[in-house]
């Protein structure tokens, strides 16, 4: 299994890119076969925090709409998302159920998620106006999502990346609130700070 | 002139009729039809539940579009549904967390089960806060994130997992979908199931709210529940027996144009019986103002005895003698007809029971008009010209070879003791208790609501539990102390859940507890400061929770009342009804397995709760009305036998009359039980039917006269009123609604007995005179 090349989820998010024909080509990098997994590091930026929240962990893609992401630490929990459902067990707690519907992002960047494992430009572009920029090697793709509900939580999804390989994953909510996960290479390099700067962390997605 | 007078008549009709179909209420509310209710049960039957919540449930699925298409409709169909007055609970899965109406939000402290348990402080507020920050990095923290500060140990969470349904189907798309890959929704219909003309309406509002959204003329719904298919079923009776009406009203064409040579006939013949009914009508709508779709069924099933009336006229119209004339000669006999056959009904009229005086009403005054109309108006319209009904083609061979059928003398005797032993000991069920079993579902349908009610967790439409208390917080604290007893049912799977009315609203002394154990302000604040110490939480966040927790405090105990304001209001006053000044509470059971398991609840709450059975409720409230049925019935044959005795002058000669008409009942019953079939309340009626057919054919056979040409019309007259009886009656027995073929197989038999006893037990002496 390739390890899932980039990343993805939620507490949100997704991305994709410029031109045309650079969105077709990343994304023909990134899809993959039937499952695929990485490492993912999540630095949530929120304005009821003073400070901002880290998790790591595994993010795993199982097939069709099916994501599950294993938060190792600073505590265990494993989320699962499928079939209208999410499921969050939290140690060895009860799993709690509850549908994706509560959660209406969910669902648009589920959707934005299948499409961009299985490659389909067409299919992503239904929810997300997608723009590349840069070029193959070095590469920036912002998704907006198209509905007007999403986009009352979303504002945009960016993700950077190089080659086939993405590295960052950032969520920006309609708060303000900003996520930013970093995966594949950039998870196993760490983060340099406990408590990183957004701005700081932005920089390192793009240039580094 | 005649045909002037035959337009006016036929006007009147149409313009009594007019006024009549103005005034005229057709109730479809079982309950005016049904006898006052005996026991406990069958009263809060009637008058509270109608048929239970199950039988208000619609179950509906959106299918053939794909996932999003049907997730909107059911999402759209949803917020239609919600809108219109007519339906009380709508519900896809879509369970917003809007449960609890915004100006109750403060009651959420003393509606969860969390104080019960936990205090907040401190240690608890620190636990809670340490959790809602790893939410904040999950998946779940966007849904979070509007309610933490209000809400930090998400109690509105814990109030909505509490009030969603006990079984869920699988969620797609945010709304229920069913592994046929149908959208599913749930609709309560505010109507209850005993009202189908509420039930219909109801229906046909949802089907125009279906057909009013955006597409979805490319999905197709599917309705099913116990509302839905009474309607599809009354549908379908209906449509056939339109359809066979079409059919025997071709045959009785063309029957009355063979006997009489004549079209006159055709166009006169139902008009008495017409007048009867819209008089009839007339006077249900000035004494009773309404009257019941079954008093109008079996109403008109009863006054089919009119129907002969002018064919009596029609055929004994004498060569030579003007209309008038010959039904003045034939009124003594048609009016000792009317006339018991009238003082027979007015039992149904003491019974007690309104439908019945409906009933009553109904059958006297359209036999009276029906028979008035024969007597001064139907001869003027009749023209002179006619052919005399004695002198039919091979009526003369029919008379004699009637004349010479052996007449055993030990043949009433044989009828009489075979039919008796045949009625008592034939092994078959003897009363159809079961209504549905006359107007069955058909199986496809079945299936569905099965399947839908399984993936729906619909709740049991038979089993209901009930709890008395004198006041509704007595309901709602009976509930909380029976929830161990009845958890401990769900698990020993007795039932697979159960809805009682606390799971909605505590009690107030449970609310009350709850309120105790809420910290004040500053007590709080302290608590929080402390929880908040080392987690990275704004100062000041948390500032909507302690206002909410000190609002609590000082709130007076909700109540159902003020309850009802919230989306689920109506819910729980479906559940809660006060009844003769007492309090009832309804707990919905859904997936009995063991109702004896159930039912033991009586016994350790000294019965006040206590598992109601609404089949065998509603069958003994049947079984009570059928007794008074057979009662009325019984008075009415005795009543017959002495108005047949005393306008004939004596028992001999009503021997004659009323010997051919029991043994003719009787052999009916006998076959009815040979064939193992069971007795409904129409099966009554139609007995009731073939025997007043039956009384005309024995008083006309029974007629002295020496004139053979006047016997030969009277067999004329009967002949025709047989073979139209057999006709229309004959091919209702081939329905393959249990209904129709109920009342077709029973008339039909009666009909062919009545008439052979009558012949073969007519004094033999007068059949024979011709010899």
């Amino acid at each position: 299994m390739k390890p899932l090349a980039f990343a993805l989820l939620l507490p949100c998010a997704i991305a994709f890119a410029g031109s045309p024909d650079l969105a077709a080509t990343i994304l023909s990098h990134l899809a993959q076969p039937d499952s695929a997994q990485t490492q993912f590091i999540e630095v949530s930026y929120r304005g009821m925090l003073d400070r901002p929240l880290i998790t790591s962990g595994t993010m795993k893609w199982l097939g069709g709409d099916k994501l599950e992401r294993d938060v190792e630490k600073p505590y265990k929990m494993i989320a699962k998302i499928g079939d209208g459902q999410m499921s969050v067990q939290r140690g060895n707690g009860a799993v709690q159920s509850m549908p994706i519907s509560r959660a209406p992002q969910m669902d648009a960047i589920l959707s934005g998620f299948r499409a961009l494992l299985g490659g389909d430009v067409a299919q992503l572009s239904q929810d997300f106006d997608v723009k590349a920029m840069g070029n193959e090697a070095r590469w920036v793709l912002t998704l907006t999502p198209r509905a007007r509900e999403l986009q009352s939580r979303v504002s945009s999804i960016q993700i950077d990346g190089r080659g086939d390989a993405p590295r960052c994953m950032t969520m920006t909510e309609a708060d303000g609130d900003t996520t930013i996960t970093l995966v594949g290479g950039m998870a196993k390099a760490g983060l340099q700070s406990a408590a990183p700067l957004q701005s700081a962390l932005a920089a390192r997605c793009r240039n580094d | 002139m005649k045909i002037a007078l035959y337009l006016v008549w036929l006007i009147a009709i149409a313009a009594v009729g007019w006024g009549v179909a103005r005034h005229l209420r057709i109730s479809s509310d079982l309950r005016s039809f049904m006898p006052p209710p005996q026991t406990a049960d069958q009263k809060l039957l009637l008058d509270e539940i109608g048929e239970g919540p199950g039988s208000r449930l619609l179950l509906l699925a959106i299918s053939d579009a794909p996932d999003e298409q049907l997730a909107q409709l059911s999402q759209s169909l949803k917020s239609a549904l919600q809108a219109d007055p007519r339906f009380l609970r709508v519900s896809n899965g879509n369970a917003d967390l809007n449960a609890l109406a915004s100006g109750l939000l403060p009651y959420r402290y003393l509606l969860s089960p969390t104080l019960d348990t936990q205090r907040f402080d401190a240690d608890y507020l620190r636990d809670q806060l340490a959790q809602r920050l790893d939410d904040l990095s999950s998946p779940a923290a966007s849904m979070l994130k509007p309610i933490l500060p209000r809400d930090p140990t998400l109690e509105i969470l814990k109030l909505a997992q509490r009030w969603a349904p006990a079984k869920q189907p699988a969620l797609r798309d945010g709304v229920w979908f069913s592994s046929q890959d149908e959208a599913l929704l749930v609709a309560e219909t505010r109507a209850p199931g005993f009202d189908p003309g509420a039930q219909r309406e109801a229906i046909a509002a949802l089907q125009m709210h279906f057909a009013s959204l955006p597409n979805s003329n490319r999905a197709r719904l599917t309705i099913s529940g116990p509302g839905y298919f009474s309607l599809e079923v009354s549908q379908r009776t209906k449509a056939e027996a339109d359809r066979f009406g079409l059919i025997t009203t071709l045959g009785f064409v063309i029957l009355l144009l063979f006997a009489y040579r004549s079209a006159v006939p055709l166009l006169v013949t139902a008009l008495p019986l017409l007048s009867g009914a819209v008089c009839g009508f007339a006077a249900l709508a000035s004494i009773f103002g309404e009257a019941h779709g079954i008093t109008i069924a079996f109403g008109f099933t009863l006054l089919g005895v009119a129907q002969e009336y002018p064919i009596r006229v029609f055929s004994h119209r004498r060569a030579g003698q003007d209309a008038l004339q010959s039904v003045r000669a034939l009124w003594p006999l048609l009016a000792t007809a009317i006339v018991s056959t009238c003082i027979a009904y007015l039992a149904f009229f003491a019974s007690g029971v309104a439908g019945l005086q409906q009933l009553a009403v109904f059958t006297i005054t359209g036999l009276i008009v029906a028979g008035a109309c024969t007597r001064w108006l139907l001869p003027r319209v009749l023209p002179e010209r006619f052919r005399d009904a004695a002198n039919a083609p091979g009526l003369a061979s029919a008379w004699n070879f009637l004349a010479h059928l052996p007449r055993p003398r030990w043949l009433p005797w044989l009828v009489l003791i075979a039919g008796i032993l045949i009625v008592t000991f034939a092994p078959a069920r003897f009363w159809e208790n079961d209504l549905s079993a006359l107007a069955p579902v058909p199986k496809n349908m079945l299936m569905t609501q099965a399947r839908l009610g399984s993936e729906l967790g619909a709740p049991d439409v038979r089993y209901l539990l009930v709890l008395h208390a004198p006041s509704a917080d007595g309901i709602l604290h009976l509930s909380e102390r029976i929830t161990p007893q009845v958890d401990a049912l769900i698990a020993r799977h007795a039932v697979d859940a159960v809805e009682l009315p606390s799971r909605y609203l505590p009690s107030i002394e449970t609310q009350r507890a709850r309120q105790a154990r809420l910290p004040d302000a500053k007590t709080l604040a302290t608590a929080l400061a402390q929880a908040e110490q080392g987690l990275p939480f704004r100062a000041g966040l948390f500032a909507p929770f302690v206002a909410d927790v000190e609002a609590a405090r000082t709130l007076p105990p909700l109540t159902p009342e003020q309850f009802q304001k919230s989306p689920l209001g109506a819910r729980l006053q479906a559940m809660l009804l006060q009844h003769d000044g007492q309090w009832i509470g309804l707990g919905t059971l859904i997936g009995v397995h063991d109702p004896q398991a159930i039912a033991a609840l009586s016994k350790s709450t000294n019965g006040a709760v206590h598992l109601l059975d609404l089949k065998a409720s509603s069958e003994s409230l049947l079984i009570a009305y059928r007794q008074r049925i057979l009662i009325a019935l019984g008075i009415a044959a005795l009543l017959l036998c002495a108005t047949v005795t005393i306008a004939l002058r004596g028992p001999r000669r009503a021997l004659h009359v009323l010997a051919p008409m029991t043994l003719a009942t009787l052999m009916v019953l006998g076959v009815l039980r040979l064939a193992g079939i069971p007795l409904s309340l129409f099966h009554l009626v139609s007995l009731t039917l073939a025997a007043g057919l039956g009384l005309h054919y024995a008083l006309f056979f029974e007629r002295r006269t020496d004139d053979p040409t006047e016997e030969r019309r009277t067999l004329h007259a009967t002949l025709v009123c047989v073979i139209s009886a057999l006709l229309v009656f004959g091919v209702l027995a081939l329905s393959s609604v249990p209904v129709l073929r109920a009342i077709g197989l029973t008339v039909a038999l009666g009909v062919a007995f009545h008439f052979t006893l009558s012949v073969l037990m007519a004094p033999a002496a007068r059949l024979r005179h011709e010899d």
